[in-house]
């Protein structure tokens, strides 16, 4: 399959099962739901050294949220269940209970697995929190410099897609950022779908475990260094000289289908050979999205 | 979703009529038949079914049609649905509530959402919207939930509640909150904080900007911008009692 002269090798991206919660972040202005979604996504790029993955989903507007303020919808993935209580106190309680003028909201609703979060960050209010039942739910007034932190009592947690990745193999560096500048672009702001990376781009791929240390748990994905193709068993095709990767998360397998296609297509531009997906023989991650069945897709979802 | 249960008053009360039977055990699934077989106490006992010409669906709501005036108790102990009333009800409406909203599209008498005289503690829950005016000692007693008022609200509104919200929006009658130990008591409108309560900070509280947002898009009730984006006095009370709750009062300053 060619794409605008790009070929789209005949595999596939293996993607996990990970928990997600939606935070739902607002504020007197933009700017500090923004600010607040910045630091509450900060350093949360990969389980592997963050404990858990985090992105912005979108901008909401003021008909978006429950109080009416500007927002940011915030996704925030785990491996197991047990973690996202743990990783949702921490950084609710770092980084949006300090950041000025913001409330946290749960931003899965109706959901019937649920987890604890104001009911933990209450306490910093020693002993001066109050409880407000507004429709059903429970909100957690702490009483703090600025005025009123407001936090939502438990926030909806569901199964969600992690690992969702494809790769540009591209003839120069110049080429292959911005091959994946635009895929990033067209996919960031897709609902139900998180890049958790830098900028959504991933220059450090990895492989499972170590050639030469037993412990570790990933280093870096040799096949497709182009530094190394005379001294690796290389997956590099002929011309190409920079390799990047997109990495995205979602709420479910659709979402990230639908942003794989959409993204995969802007990649496919000038100075583009190949775009082809990580995966580890189908044997890991119960999610396989195939690339060449994704594009054939009649229209982009 | 069915629009539910409609019960339209055959003729208008000529005396004071009890309704507190009809919704206080689960009805959200009876038919209409089942529920005009439902008690009412008035000088001589009734059903629904001689007061009311009741129709429809079972879907978890009921409007009631008619001049409810001089009907006390509508609503009282709610649990579950939507109920609404196009017009006037008498006193009493909503006692005791735990769950399920009341809508009555026109004034409530006294004690709206208050506590049964009996009773230690009166709405526990769901949510209580009255689109006029209400009287004296709305929401008193109450632990949880939501009584909301378009219009004014008479005196000893929010009296000893427990917790709970009580938003008014337009002027309260005298001895608001006393003997309040929690909850909150919001003044759109102008009001009298009696002197057991403190003033504390003049502020945006965050959780009234969901409240009001709710009122705004389920009820449609007149919340402006101003509700939305200005400031609010609080006061903390009842310093005679717990001392844990507020009224917050609205201010233009």
């Amino acid at each position: 399959m060619n794409i605008r002269g790009v070929f789209i090798e005949d595999t596939f991206a293996e993607a996990f099962t990970m928990r997600v919660a939606r935070i739902i972040i607002t504020a007197r202005s933009e700017r500090w739901a923004r600010e607040a979604a910045l630091k509450l996504t900060g350093f949360a790029t990969s389980v592997i050294g963050c404990k858990c993955e985090a992105g912005i989903e979108r901008e909401l507007g003021t008909g978006d949220t429950p109080d009416g303020r500007p927002g940011q919808s915030v996704l925030l993935m785990t491996m197991g269940k047990d973690d996202m209580g743990k990783r949702l106190i921490e950084r609710i309680g770092q980084t949006v209970l300090t950041c000025p003028t913001t409330a946290c909201y749960d931003g899965l609703p109706g959901v019937p697995d649920r987890v604890g979060v104001g009911s933990a960050l209450k306490f910093f209010g020693d002993g001066f929190q109050a409880s407000k039942m507004i429709a059903g739910e429970r909100f957690w007034r702490i009483p703090v410099m600025e005025g009123e932190f407001l936090v939502q009592e438990k926030f909806g947690m569901l199964k969600g897609v992690g690992g969702g990745n494809f790769l540009i193999l591209a003839r120069s560096a110049d080429a292959a950022l911005a091959a994946a500048e635009a895929a990033a672009d067209v996919m960031a702001s897709r609902t139900g779908v998180i890049l958790p990376f830098p900028g959504g781009i991933v220059r450090s791929g990895s492989k499972v475990g170590s050639r030469r240390i037993k412990s570790m748990i990933a280093s870096t994905n040799d096949a497709f260094c182009p530094t190394l193709r005379a001294v690796t068993t290389s997956a590099l095709p002929e011309g190409v000289n920079s390799v990047l990767e997109i990495v995205l998360n979602g709420t479910d397998a659709e979402a990230i289908s639908g942003a794989m296609r959409v993204g995969i297509d802007a990649a496919c531009r000038e100075g583009v050979v190949s775009i082809t997906a990580g995966n580890y023989g189908g044997k890991l991650g119960p999610h396989h999205f195939h690339l060449r069945k994704i594009m054939s897709a009649e229209a982009p979802a | 979703m069915s629009e539910g249960l409609i019960a339209r008053l055959r003729a208008p009360l000529r005396g004071r009529a009890d309704l507190s039977e009809i919704l206080s055990t689960g009805w959200t699934s009876l038919k209409a038949a089942e529920l005009a077989r439902r008690p009412v106490r008035a000088e001589e006992p009734l059903t629904v079914g001689e007061l009311f010409d009741v129709s429809g669906e079972p879907g978890g709501r009921i409007r009631f049609e008619g001049d409810l005036a001089l009907a006390d108790r509508v609503g009282a102990g709610l649990s579950d649905g939507e109920v609404i009333v196009e017009g006037n009800v008498g006193a009493e409406a909503g006692m005791g509530m735990t769950g399920g909203s009341l809508e009555i599209r026109g004034d409530a008498g006294p004690r709206a959402g208050a506590a049964a005289p009996e009773a230690r503690r009166g709405m526990t829950g769901g949510e209580l919207i009255v689109r006029g005016s209400a009287g004296p000692e709305a929401g008193v007693l109450m632990r949880r939930g939501l009584v909301a008022i378009a219009g004014g609200a008479g005196s000893h509104a929010g009296a000893g509640m427990i917790a709970g919200t009580v938003l008014v929006f337009a002027g309260i009658g005298a001895a608001v909150g006393l003997w309040s130990k929690r909850g909150s008591i919001v003044a759109l409108g102008p009001v009298t904080v009696p002197s057991t309560y403190r003033y504390a900070c003049t502020y945006q509280p965050p959780h009234l900007r969901v409240t009001l947002m709710r009122l705004r898009t389920r009820y449609a009730l007149p919340v402006e911008p101003r509700h939305l984006t200005g400031f609010y006095r609080r006061y903390s009370g009842d310093l005679a009692d717990l001392g844990k709750g507020e009224i917050l009062a609205w201010t233009a300053e």
